[in-house]
């Protein structure tokens, strides 16, 4: 697994978090984060120089928090909406870490995000990111994966 | 003049946190539309009077680029104020973009960030009314 494409992509995710969900990782993963309960996954697939797929797990209540920071509103939104924000901090994600591992004059083309389940293949670069009581796991897939849309 | 602005992004989360940004922002605010793809969004522009279009590039049945260069064919529409509003990081492609006369934001982004291009692309006389 390569150092540089893990870097690239803790980079993206701490700064889109930040960004946009308004969360602030913690040092480390601790143990509670780590045995956190999955709550969803949501992928999005690329293509360009190289092809591929980004995969985000979310853990322990980040999923309605994301969504309600994204939002500005105190309660969790619908499960809907919940997704939907997942779905475009995935895509936010994807859309960083590619120019910064294959340079900014490449162009690579993003599908729409979607739920997905886990795939069988070893990841180019894997990340987790704690968040409060929960985290958020990042794998970054390098190859013809599946048909996008 | 109130800016009556349209947002144009296949995520409803995303068009909201525009909007909201947008409310913060203090620029005079008109009508605010949304569209969910670049077809609605033509739709949306037949009807209604727009001075800004907020566009992401990646959506379904019409994206952000076939729009702008929709727009851009057309006399009506050729002169309309657009932003992108993406994640895209070529910059080959954002010079294309450029070219056809559209100013650009990129994901993930600051509502100053989004504030300061909006009055770039819209120009003076606003800038003073937002208090820039």
């Amino acid at each position: 697994m390569s150092k540089k494409l893990a870097a690239e992509l803790l980079k993206a995710a701490t700064l889109t978090f930040e960004e946009m969900g308004f969360l602030l990782p913690t040092a480390e993963v601790d143990e509670e984060q780590r045995n956190a309960q999955a709550e969803a996954a949501v992928s999005v697939d690329f293509r360009g120089p190289f092809s591929g797929k980004l995969l985000m797990r979310v853990y322990g209540g980040l999923l309605p928090i994301l969504a309600a920071n994204m939002l500005g509103e105190e309660d969790a939104p619908p499960k809907s909406l919940q997704y939907d924000a997942l779905g475009e901090i995935a895509n936010v994600i994807c859309g960083n870490v590619l120019p910064g591992i294959a340079g900014s004059k490449e162009f690579f083309h993003v599908s729409a995000p979607r739920m997905t389940e886990n795939i069988d293949l070893p990841p180019a670069a894997e990340v987790q990111v704690g968040f409060g009581l929960g985290r958020a796991d990042l794998l970054l897939f390098i190859g013809d994966l599946a048909p996008m849309e | 003049m109130a800016l009556n602005i349209l947002v144009v992004d296949d995520s409803s989360v995303m068009r909201t946190m525009i909007i909201k940004t947008l409310r913060m922002s203090k620029l005079p605010l008109g009508e605010v539309h949304e569209a969910t793809n670049g077809q609605e969004a033509l739709t949306v522009l037949d009807g209604n009077w727009i001075d800004l279009a907020l566009v992401d590039i990646n959506m379904p049945v019409m994206d952000g680029e076939e729009m702008l260069n929709s727009l851009r064919q057309n006399p009506a529409t050729a002169d309309l104020p657009i932003i992108i509003v993406s994640t895209e990081g070529s910059e080959t492609r954002k010079e294309r973009l450029a070219q056809k006369k559209a100013g650009f934001v990129h994901k993930p982004f600051t509502p100053e960030t989004l504030r300061f291009a909006i009055l770039r692309t819209i120009g003076g006389s606003n800038e003073q009314e937002a208090g820039g």
